[in-house]
């Protein structure tokens, strides 16, 4: 909408954006991320930005972006093979994600993001900043597993605890199968106490528990 | 172990350290004043329950009938939107948007679309457009007379949810006419709209608009001024308008705190900035204000939907670029240039321009939004949705924490919390 958000965070922060850019009414904020909690402290609390609500969190995988398995020469109609993350070159940074922020008074919007490296996940939680980033922060984990440090309670959101991998990065295969969730041993006030180790009549889900032991690639 | 012993460990282990006797050995047992002894109690509501909208599966601490703490566990209704619009051409996303907010279905079409079209910097024509609005606003009183339904149902205002429905049918109807489906509409289309109204469609959504407001206003007169229905509604699930700004809130839930934020005024798309509409806004922010705007809203978007019908111009419902709409059949089967382009963007898709874009709309709940990137191929390289009801139900412990067991319902039926788009 204007260029006025991206230049304060830069007049304030010079030493914390990476790039920034404007495509299609978007203004978009790169910062590193070490400064993003300050930037975004500053964005929600300053009189002239006064970005109070956060709309979204949002995480984008760049693996496939620049390859020629997302289309291209393939024809849409025919399903993406995964990504072969042996035999391909690694995407670095491969990972973004992405703060969408809105002023209600002011009506301005402003999206800042942070860059991140496959082999470094970390990114500080802003929960101390906006409540509702709890969940949204949870729902990133959920589904590309990062940490957000800081994060009261990091656990997954849609998907369930057993859930091995991260379904919306690039390198995890659509029609990928998960293994059965064992039976938990939880005390049934009704039916007593759950089947347990060694105990009779163990389902047959129980027989796949060790999974961590599993190579996760062989259960596809 | 025997059956009746295992019973019994169960019953140990579910509810430790039963307490609080000891301090009450001083008190007279027979006083009007003596304490009763309680544990708190963990109980599971959902994810199978009536009451619950879909699947949402909530573990409430009750000390006696107040709610201590709740714990909202979301996730049995995920179907993948994300990773199966990644693998869909741009087109193949729209049923997928249908399945969002399935109660009104017409305005994720809507939202997602522009977000395309945003992407590609392209404007649909301007029938469809008014197309657009007209049937978003009739799926927007679908929604709210399916919430106000819903209070009154689960309050024990079984006629209410009756009238609700038989309005909502009438709507459904119009929308089956135009589109040709009822709930799974996929109706728009990348530059314009898929179908045109039918002949005589117009007089028949004139006609039942009348019905559809005498029974809004009979829904109003039995509940608005009800004084039972006050008693469970009015300061029950109270939220400040900064804090619901904190937690996220967009749409009725927030504008029931006063806090004047409608995307269809604040940023008009499509045609709402040509619309004499108003913003009805609450004070008090309880589950009685939720309630009462959504029947305003409904008159509100009455009026919209009728200067749509007065405004619409005739002319083609669909842009005549052939790189991003289908052609039509007589030149696919015709022409050479007909049959290539139908090939070309069925097999390998709209050829959306590299970028990244977030588009906001009015869904009926709050801002649907989507985040969307591409990377100039025939599919979306990432698409993920901002469904209005996710961060309002992230804030429901913090609605009903302290009121009783019996409030529970009628604030998560406030909320209006709509298990396709908030879990995918």
């Amino acid at each position: 909408m204007s260029q006025a958000l991206i230049d304060l965070v830069r007049e304030k922060f010079p030493e914390a954006v990476v790039s920034s850019h404007s495509h299609r009414g978007d203004d978009v904020v790169t910062v590193k991320r070490e400064n993003l909690v300050e930037v975004i402290d500053f964005l929600r609390n300053d009189p002239q930005t006064d970005l109070k609500l956060l709309r979204q969190v949002a995480g984008v995988d760049l693996l496939t972006y620049r390859s020629e398995m997302s289309g291209g020469a393939a024809l849409a109609s025919i399903e993406v093979p995964a990504y072969d993350v042996q035999n391909k070159p690694k995407v670095e940074p491969r990972y973004q994600v992405a703060y969408n922020l809105y002023s209600i008074t002011r009506h301005h919007s402003l999206r800042v993001r942070v860059e991140l490296r496959s082999d470094d996940l970390k990114v500080p939680s802003i929960t101390s900043l906006y409540r509702t980033a709890d969940w949204w922060e949870r729902y990133v984990y959920d589904m590309f597993g990062f940490e957000f440090t800081g994060h009261p309670n990091l656990t997954r959101l849609l998907m369930y605890p057993e859930f091995v991998g991260f379904p919306l990065r690039k390198d995890y295969p659509v029609r990928k199968r998960q293994l059965l969730v064992p039976e938990l041993d939880f005390p049934d006030l009704v039916r007593g106490p759950g089947p347990g180790p060694g105990g009779a009549g163990v389902p047959m889900s129980q027989t796949h528990v060790g999974r961590e032991n599993v190579d996760p690639s062989t259960y596809d | 172990m025997t059956e009746p012993d295992r019973r019994a460990e169960g019953a140990t282990i579910a509810s430790p350290g039963f307490s609080g006797t000891e301090a009450l050995q001083d008190q007279d047992p027979l006083s009007l004043e003596a304490e009763i002894p309680t544990t708190p109690m963990t109980v599971n509501l959902g994810p199978s329950h009536p009451a619950m909208h879909g699947t949402v599966r909530l573990t409430v601490t009750l000390d006696g009938e107040t709610i201590v703490e709740a714990i909202p566990e979301i996730g049995f209704l995920h179907r993948g939107f994300s990773k199966s619009s990644e693998n869909s051409t741009w087109h193949q996303v729209l049923p997928y948007t249908d399945r969002l907010n399935y109660v009104s279905p017409i305005l994720n079409n809507t939202g997602y679309i522009m977000g395309v079209e945003k992407l590609i910097g392209l404007k649909p024509t301007e029938r469809a457009e008014y197309l657009r609005v007209l049937g978003g606003e009739i799926s927007r009183i679908c929604d709210h007379l399916t919430c106000v339904g819903a209070i009154g149902l689960e309050l024990g205002a079984f006629t209410v949810f009756l009238y609700a429905m038989e309005a909502r049918e009438l709507l459904w109807d119009r929308i089956s006419e135009l589109c040709g489906a009822r709930v799974t509409v996929s109706w728009t289309r990348i530059g314009g709209v898929a179908t045109d109204t039918p002949p005589g469609w117009e007089q028949r959504v004139r006609d039942c608009l009348p019905r559809v407001m005498e029974l809004t206003n009979e829904i109003d007169t039995l509940l608005t001024r009800n004084r039972i229905f006050i008693d469970r509604t009015r300061n029950v699930g109270v939220i400040s308008g900064d804090e619901a700004i904190d937690w996220g809130f967009t749409g009725p839930c927030l504008r029931a705190c006063g806090v004047n934020y409608d995307v269809r005024k604040a940023h008009p798309y499509s045609v709402y900035d040509r619309m004499d509409f108003e913003i009805p806004l609450g004070s008090r922010g309880d589950t009685y204000d939720r309630y009462v705007l959504r029947i305003e809203e409904i008159r509100q978007s009455h009026r919209i939907v009728l200067q749509c019908l007065e405004q619409m111009p005739p002319g083609p419902i669909i842009i005549d670029d052939w790189r991003y709409a289908l052609p039509p059949k007589k030149d696919v089967f015709g022409s050479i240039e007909g049959v290539m382009a139908h090939f070309k963007l069925i097999m390998e898709g709209i050829p959306v321009p590299a970028g990244e874009v977030y588009v906001y709309t009015e869904g009926a709940n709050g801002e649907l939004g989507f985040h969307i990137v591409s990377n100039g191929k025939g599919k979306p390289y990432a698409i993920q949705v901002r469904g209005p009801g996710l961060p309002i139900l992230s804030a429901l412990p913090r609605l009903i924490k302290g009121h009783a067991v019996a409030d529970l319902i009628p604030i998560f039926d406030s909320i209006n919390m709509i298990g396709g788009e908030v879990e995918q």
